[in-house]
């Protein structure tokens, strides 16, 4: 009798090694830079200006962690910061006719949704380059933006839709937990669900998906429609934050995320990647914004160095992908 | 012996020397902007950091420090630099929010933690002051000039506007409009907003050129338009007259060539100037207006001025002739520098 032992799919441990190792460098760049920008100013250890940075990047946040679903499966949305402003025009536009903030928070994420669903069928249905679809949504979510507000401001005062963008227990804004339950299920989607695994199938490999049957022209459409309920999400925040709804919000929003989560380790061509990355990349890009302004860095040099942060990340993440291909 | 001495001369001199060059007192003054990279933007940042060396460098009895932030256009950004900037506690902030309203919580924050606020452009009324630049009156002031230099025959102009819900950009619209209502024979044969976007006014520009060919005119709410659409006038051969709003130097030299009529003087340089100064001067005690209006002559040269008095321009608008406006716009410091404090 012979026995046959079937053999267990190999574990990617090199990449997962590499992952942990860029979260090791992440954890000690985040040390690195935060000693540094403490040394140069004694106020980046204040807990206000620990408040004030977890506030400033709550959004970049919600709106990396979409952009990471859609990295992972090989696709970039660049409508993302557009798409905060027009789903924000929504919700305010449902809360001013309405006077329910429950409506306007609906609207708001069923707007962004919306997008979202545009972007996932032109991409994932009609097969169209995630670049150009999410370039034409990009104007088109921002012109739907300055028609809905009649490119004016929209003042806010109802006090539920500005409590979460807004609010803060002590000096810890209430959208920090809030972005954290958002995390926990979103790896809960990511890491234990058929969908979390069909998003690294279709980023690995699309055809095998097809050929597999996992469908991931359908998986495709979900993830760009997560992202754009997130920008809803985030929509209502940003308008809690400044207590108004603006047709220019979420400006330079998608280069923000897209640095964040390449930093993060998301393979910019798919399939390799996790939420835990985006987090770690988001508070480091954060803490360099934070410290560069804190510092008084020329704004000049602030474009630079933002610039530079992206093609360095950029470069690493392809030399990394050539080694593996090796 | 001798190195000992020395020591001990040299510890005296800077013990001596030391109550004469340390300065207690210091104002920190931050200017957090909406942009940076518009012409008019880099003559503000530049004459505000040119001024604050010259002030630190002509009083010793304080120490005059400062630095400029820029939310590139984005709200949320303005918000995150102005929360960090109150957290630094300077002396003065001068904020030229993109919203009023959602500024209103900050400046309030930035009272209790003792900073005085001064909100720029937009006045802001819980502020502590507000510069302003009375558009309106300007932007009338330059629909007048077209008006009396229109020579009363049919005149037709294009208007380029600022982004769309900018309140600055609507108040010169306003104005500029309010003042061509004075006369009958100006018409407005079109009206777009260019974003404040040079490249924008270029493709602009070039649309008007080829659709309205007996197009008089093109009207701005800023310089930063005039630049794309003189060029574009000029290499199809097509003599315009041009209405400039800033007061930009290479603008102004254009107007002593003829095709730029009038200006209006803001020039970035004389308000990153005046904001030092207006801080000094508060630090010193005074009290500047609550609303403080920046001075903004029109400018135009000496001919078309008295060719416009001639046509019904108002006599009591001021105006600056071409070279003086040149001069000031390009030396802050001849109205705002630490000798008109001293």
């Amino acid at each position: 009798m012979t026995t046959t032992t079937a053999a267990a799919p190999a574990r990617p441990r090199r990449a997962m090694d590499s992952l942990t190792q860029r979260y090791l460098v992440l954890v000690a760049l985040i040390v690195i830079a935060s000693v540094g920008f403490s040394l140069a100013n004694d106020n980046f250890y204040s807990l206000a200006n620990i408040g004030i940075l977890l506030r400033s990047i709550a959004v970049l946040f919600l709106v990396s962690m979409g952009m990471t679903f859609i990295m992972l499966t090989g696709g970039i949305d660049l409508s993302v910061g557009s798409n905060v402003a027009f789903s924000g025009g929504v919700g305010v536009i449902t809360l001013t006719a309405t006077g329910s903030a429950p409506l306007g928070f609906v609207a708001a994420i069923v707007a962004g949704m919306m997008i979202g669903a545009v972007n996932g069928v032109f991409i994932g249905r009609l097969r169209l380059s995630a670049f150009m679809v999410s370039l034409a949504t990009f104007a088109l979510a921002r012109g739907l933006a300055l028609v809905i507000y009649d490119a004016d401001s929209i003042n806010v005062s109802n006090a539920t839709f500005l409590w979460l963008g807004g609010q803060s227990w002590g000096t810890i804004p209430v959208v920090i937990p809030f972005v954290a339950l958002v995390f926990v299920a979103l790896s809960l989607v990511l890491y234990r669900s058929t969908f979390g695994r069909d998003v690294y199938a279709a980023g690995s490999n699309i055809n095998t998906a097809f050929v597999l049957g996992r469908r991931p022209e359908r998986t495709l459409v979900w993830v760009y429609v997560l992202s754009g309920a997130l920008a809803g999400l985030s929509a209502i925040i940003t308008v809690g934050r400044v207590s108004s709804g603006q047709p220019w919000t979420g400006l330079y929003l998608e280069f923000d995320a897209i640095t964040a989560v390449i930093l993060g380790g998301t393979s910019l061509f798919g399939g390799r990647g996790r939420l835990l990355g985006t987090i770690l990349g988001v508070l480091l890009y954060g803490i360099i914004i934070n410290g560069l302004v804190l510092t008084g860095t020329n704004p000049y040099l602030q474009s630079l160095i933002k610039g530079l942060i992206l093609l360095g990340v950029v470069l690493l993440d392809t030399l990394v992908q050539r080694r593996q291909a090796q | 012996m001798k190195f000992k001495t020395g020591l001990l001369t040299a510890t005296a001199l800077a013990t001596l020397g030391m109550p004469v060059l340390a300065a207690d007192d210091t104002l920190d003054i931050v200017f957090i902007n909406d942009g940076h990279v518009a012409p008019y933007h880099v003559a503000w940042l530049s004459g505000f950091e040119d001024a604050i060396k010259a002030y630190d460098e002509a009083f010793d009895d304080v120490k005059v420090t400062g630095r400029w932030l820029s939310a590139e256009g984005s709200l949320e950004k303005m918000i995150q630099q102005t929360e960090v900037t109150i957290n630094e506690k300077p002396d003065v902030m001068f904020v030229n929010a993109i919203n009023v309203d959602a500024f209103e919580p900050l400046v309030a924050k930035a009272q209790e933690a003792g900073i005085t606020w001064i909100a720029v452009h937009s006045p802001i009324e819980s502020a502590d002051y507000s510069f302003t630049l009375g558009d309106v009156v300007n932007g009338t002031n330059q629909g007048l000039a077209m008006c009396a230099l229109s020579g009363g025959e049919p005149y037709k102009v294009a208007i380029m506007l600022g982004q769309a819900g900018n309140p600055s950009g609507e108040a010169r619209h306003v104005g500029i409009l309010k003042g061509i209502s004075a006369c009958d024979n100006v018409e407005v044969v079109a009206e777009q907003p260019a974003d404040w976007d040079t490249v924008k006014a270029q493709s602009i520009a070039e649309n008007w050129l080829t659709q309205f060919e007996d197009l008089d005119a093109i009207s701005g709410v800023t310089d930063a338009y005039m630049y794309p659409s003189i060029a574009i006038a000029m290499n199809g051969g097509k003599e315009l007259d041009f209405f400039g709003y800033d007061g930009d130097i290479p603008i102004l030299q254009q107007m002593q060539a003829g095709s730029v009529k009038a200006d209006i003087l803001l020039s970035g340089t004389r308000e990153g100037w005046n904001f030092v100064q207006m801080a000094y001067r508060i630090h010193k005690g005074e009290t500047p207006d609550k609303v403080y209006d920046f001075f903004t002559p029109l400018v135009m040269t000496e001919e078309n001025h008295q060719k416009a008095l001639a046509n019904g321009f108002p006599e009591d608008v001021q105006v600056y002739y071409v070279d003086q406006a040149l001069d000031v716009a390009a030396k802050g410091y001849l109205e705002f520098g630490p000798d008109s404090v001293k």
